[in-house]
């Protein structure tokens, strides 16, 4: 007698196409330069793929990305911006202006409504006024512009820490004094760092290196207490416009 | 010209011996046929101006369109075969539209034009499966205005798909003694009320009917108001200053 029971017992299977590769990324906004910083694990489940896996991208003079949730995902979205930033290169000879390319991000995502990159973005640079400004996304193209944003698997932490320190949630201000609505650059860097070796120490996922890119308004300079910290400056197509530093920090690698 | 005919004229992606396209430049003949067109571009703005031809006294003046707005910020006069330049200025439409949809800015005039003029360029013979293209390249000159961020900025196009900027342009049938009169009294210090009255000047020495506010239209493109076509009490009022 056959086994039966293979036939008479529904079977299910599926493929998950998706991945969760943790990480972390964070933008904050100035009145003048944007700082966006993500952490370079890659893992999957309690393994460590790399230890030296890019979040943040810099697209160009004025705009970097940061990309965090399925690694391949994300890779191949900022692959596909890169392309069309250049697309847009040849037909309109300048560069696409920030608030163009967060509205491009949101037609490129909502494309895949029912195949969504499984990734969340954070938007950072200058605007064409030459204030600084973040946008961040959902996988499915919502978008808004704020002054900081953290996503990916330390969202829970870090975003509370920076509703308090930049949006000076559930502070009181002193008698006959306001909250600045813009901090200065050193404060945002030491908010991005504590944050990051904070979100190192409580959650697996986040961890091994820190790179933080500054992007700055034209015709600005770093301040002293940056300098010393030897930023490196990356190549920029126009001498006199906005530009672009990177600072990259080590982070626990337990 | 005509006496050099030959069967090279026929196809319209076949070049003659000499390297001609004779479809698109008998094209560019059409236009010559048409109404003038004028377009002036100031510091502060363009001015479009086109003849209305009202061949007949029951014919509706204000049913005769030969300016008409691609964008808020931006829209075009046209000489020749008119009704072609419904086909391109649909397209242009829709482009500038894809622009504000895709990327929440205003696209440039240049593109626009660039459009345009990509456009002008697909006729011949469609390969199977493709959607019927035009069979022929089209007939007609548009002058395309605009502001960006560049400044204010006027385009000739032409159905070889050439595109030129130009301070000030006449197309169609008086467009040679147009042009020679634009050259001679365009400035670049000009007022957009001295570019309207330099445009119905023009429009008036070589229009063979008296100028009044229903054979002619006026558009302007300016920073505040963007693209508007000038209804006929604007328009009587800049003829009364003449």
């Amino acid at each position: 007698m056959p086994d039966m029971s293979a036939i008479v017992n529904p079977q299910q299977r599926q493929f998950n196409p998706y991945a969760e590769n943790g990480g972390t990324i964070l933008a904050i906004a100035g009145a003048d330069f944007t700082v966006i910083a993500g952490d370079t694990r890659q893992s999957e489940g309690y393994s460590i793929q790399t230890r030296y896996a890019p979040k943040v991208f810099h697209l160009t003079d004025r705009a970097v990305l940061a990309v965090n949730g399925f690694a391949a995902d994300g890779n191949m979205f900022v692959k596909k911006v890169k392309q069309r930033l250049e697309w847009y290169r040849h037909a309109h000879a300048k560069d696409m202006p920030l608030r163009a390319i967060a509205r491009l991000i949101q037609t490129m995502l909502y494309a895949q409504r029912f195949f969504p990159y499984y990734v969340y973005n954070i938007l950072g640079g200058i605007e064409e006024d030459g204030t600084g400004a973040v946008y961040s996304f959902d996988p499915v193209g919502s978008y808004e512009r704020e002054a900081c944003r953290a996503a990916g698997a330390a969202q829970s932490l870090v975003q509370p820490f920076l509703d308090n320190q930049i949006y000076f949630k559930n502070q009181t201000p002193a008698q006959g004094s306001s909250h600045p609505a813009h901090l200065p650059l050193p404060d945002v860097l030491s908010i991005v760092i504590d944050s990051f070796t904070s979100a190192t120490e409580r959650h697996i996922e986040v961890g091994d290196g820190l790179e933080m890119y500054i992007v700055l308004a034209k015709g600005r300079t770093l301040p002293d207490a940056v300098t010393t910290l030897r930023p490196q400056e990356l190549p920029s197509s126009a001498g006199d416009g906005e530009r672009v530093f990177v600072l990259k920090r080590d982070l626990k690698k337990d | 010209m005509f006496l050099t005919r030959s069967e090279y004229d026929r196809g319209v992606n076949t070049f003659s011996p000499e390297g001609r396209l004779f479809q698109v430049e008998y094209a560019i003949e059409a236009i010559k046929l048409g109404s003038t067109t004028v377009g002036i571009r100031t510091q502060h703005g363009v001015v479009l101006g086109v003849e209305k031809r009202v061949q007949s006294p029951l014919l509706e003046a204000s049913s005769i369109e030969k300016i008409m707005e691609i964008d808020t910020h931006l829209g075009c006069a046209m000489s020749g075969l008119t009704a072609d330049a419904r086909t391109m200025v649909d397209h242009a439409r829709v482009t500038a539209q894809n622009h504000v949809f895709t990327y929440d800015e205003r696209i440039k005039i240049e593109s626009v034009t660039q459009a345009v003029c990509d456009l002008a360029l697909r006729f011949g013979e469609s390969v199977h499966d493709e959607d019927a293209m035009m069979s022929r390249p089209f007939g007609v000159a548009l002058l395309i205005a605009g502001i960006d961020e560049l400044g204010p900025q006027l385009y000739h196009t032409d159905p070889s798909g050439t595109f030129v900027r130009y301070d000030a342009k006449a197309i169609g049938s008086g467009s040679e003694a147009a042009q020679s009169e634009l050259q001679d009294k365009w400035h670049s210090q000009m007022t957009l009320r001295e570019a309207q009255v330099l445009v119905l000047r023009v429009l008036k020495q070589v229009m063979e009917e008296k100028l009044d506010q229903h054979n002619v239209q006026l558009a302007e493109v300016t920073t505040d108001q963007g693209f508007h076509i000038l209804d006929e009490i604007a328009l009587k009022e800049v003829i009364d200053t003449m």
